[in-house]
């Protein structure tokens, strides 16, 4: 045992050895807003590194009760240089200049809160999604890295981060959410029968189904906070077109499901739109979701998983889940654009402008987006509002 | 959030939960046989803190899944539920079989920094078993990850 877990260890160290060559080859290029992230991998390499040398120095005690225990470092390590050499670094060996644009952007968000703004963050291609893994990494398609309109997308995955930071607190206000959904969920006459217990089974998998869902809807409603109508717009596009499960999913589904139907989510977007005074917005929301779900034959049904009766108690425990994180919260002006050239005083009014661009002339959008991401990117972060 | 930013997240805070629990078992099985490693007294220090902070919240968590009548654990994230569900089941079925670990996890906190011997012997049999549970739980974190080949 002690000579194989010498080799392992061995070859760990090479591993990572080469590995921390790449990286220091790569660092040279890469843009500078990748740099904090470039930092922190290859301090992590150094970490593994270390833990493998120890490892070794463990090995020369020829202490036979501590070999089960080096053993369980050495695959610990193994495991977590095998995920990092798999997707963490390809952010940086990968890297282009293309993904500038969506580097300064997550770079100024997490700068705008003060748990956030040390934070590391990069980008790359996948389904959106982020890695909360010390620093951020946010995947997203590759064509919406290059594109305005899909950015705000990222607002929802920042909740999130900010779930994290928050964690003791929004979980304890989950569970508030959770009971109070569970009271909604009594029949007016209880029962002492067969009946009654596999009713109250079926209640506890929607209770214990909303923790997952909760934490969807607080993302939602960050993304909604920090970005307004661009949030709602790019989250609808986005989806509408997805097919029937973004409108209905079977009961079995939602019992295993780790995200809300998207139609219940479009109805509590639309509602915080309307409750923010802008309620064209919110019908056309809706009226655009009707009418896709018209198309499709799907009719709403959430089995008991969703009721409007819930709306107000959800909204309710959103908005505290709001107020104990704090996100940055989204300007009138950023939204109305009025001013000349409006959209640099930051990057939620450059969102906004352009989904407002796209909708009322998506002919001429991409030509005016060129030259937009290139004022973006030449601006200093530190002009925009925090 | 999908399976797989679950599943790295569990997987990064596990790693550097069981890491901890290496860390102090090797330096007490090393203490005990008269050795002394010096270079990881730091590494040792903030190992026990990180096992402290974890069975104290393990013991919370763990008092409200037993009292619960319904066995909901409301408030929790689905890697963490499950990870108490096995902790519960491995108490059940006595594949925990520590005094300590099966009785108040509040006071492993403390024997974490204990110096006398027989309460380093309890804490090394603690540490094991938590390493199994941890090393199964990381494993299907490391499967949905890292898959096979």
């Amino acid at each position: 045992m002690k000579d194989l877990l010498k080799q392992n260890n061995i070859a760990l160290c090479y591993e990572i050895e080469k590995l921390q060559r790449s990286l220091r080859d790569a660092q040279v290029n890469i843009p500078e807003e990748l740099k904090p992230y470039a930092e922190w991998i290859i301090n992590e390499c150094e970490n593994f590194h270390r833990n493998v040398l120890q490892n070794i120095r463990y090995l020369e005690f020829g202490q036979e009760d501590i070999l089960k225990n080096i053993l369980s470092n050495t695959q610990n390590v193994a495991n977590a240089f095998y995920i990092l050499n798999q997707y963490q670094v390809s952010p940086i060996l990968r890297a282009h200049t293309s993904d500038r644009l969506a580097l300064k952007l997550l770079l100024w968000l997490h700068k705008t809160h003060s748990e956030t703004k040390n934070i590391p963050v990069a980008v790359f291609d996948g389904e959106f999604s982020i890695w909360l893994i010390g620093p951020s990494i946010y995947f997203t398609p590759c064509t919406s890295q290059h594109g305005l309109l899909n950015l705000p997308l990222f607002f929802h995955e920042f909740g999130h981060l900010l779930h994290k930071c928050y964690q003791p607190e929004i979980d304890a206000l989950i569970n508030e959410l959770q009971v109070a959904i569970g009271h909604l969920l009594l029949p007016p006459v209880e029962r002492d029968d067969q009946y009654a217990q596999t009713q109250e089974k079926s209640r506890n998998v929607i209770v214990a189904t909303w923790y997952e869902w909760a934490k969807e809807f607080f993302c939602d409603a960050v993304g909604f906070t920090l970005g307004g109508t661009s949030f709602a717009y790019a989250f609808s596009m986005y989806l509408r077109i997805l097919g029937k499960s973004e409108y209905h999913v079977s009961k079995e589904g939602l019992a295993r499901s780790s995200h809300p139907v998207t139609w219940i989510r479009i109805h509590l977007l639309a509602d915080r739109a309307r409750r923010t005074g802008y309620e064209e917005v919110a019908s056309d929301l809706e009226e655009k979701w009707s009418q896709v779900a018209a198309a499709l034959g799907v009719m709403e049904d959430y089995y008991g998983f969703y009721d409007p009766k819930f709306l107000s108690v959800i909204q309710g425990k959103l908005d505290d889940m709001i107020t104990e994180t704090g996100p940055r919260e989204f300007q009138e002006s950023e939204i109305s654009n009025q001013e000349l050239e409006s959209s640099l005083i930051s990057p939620v009014a450059l969102l906004n402008k352009a989904w407002q661009k796209f909708i009322e002339d998506p002919d001429g959008y991409h030509e005016w987006e060129e030259d937009a991401i290139a004022s973006f990117l030449d601006a200093d972060l530190g002009t925009f509002l925090t | 959030m999908k399976p797989k930013e679950l599943a790295v997240q569990s997987f990064h805070e596990n790693q550097k939960l069981l890491s901890a629990v290496n860390t102090v078992s090797i330096h007490t099985k090393l203490e005990m046989a008269g050795r002394s490693d010096l270079k990881g007294a730091e590494t040792v220090i903030a190992a026990k803190d990180t096992l402290n902070v974890f069975f104290k919240e393990l013991d919370v968590i763990v008092q409200r899944a037993e009292e619960s009548e319904t066995k909901l654990l409301l408030g929790v994230d689905a890697r963490r539920r499950q990870f108490i569900r096995n902790f519960i089941a491995a108490k059940r079925n006595y594949r925990i079989q520590s005094p300590s670990l099966r009785g108040k996890l509040s006071d492993v906190a403390q024997m974490i920094y204990s110096d006398k011997e027989i309460d380093k012997q309890d804490i090394l049999i603690v540490l094991e078993e938590l390493r199994m549970l941890l090393e199964e739980h990381i494993a299907s974190d490391t499967e949905v990850l890292l898959g096979g080949i």
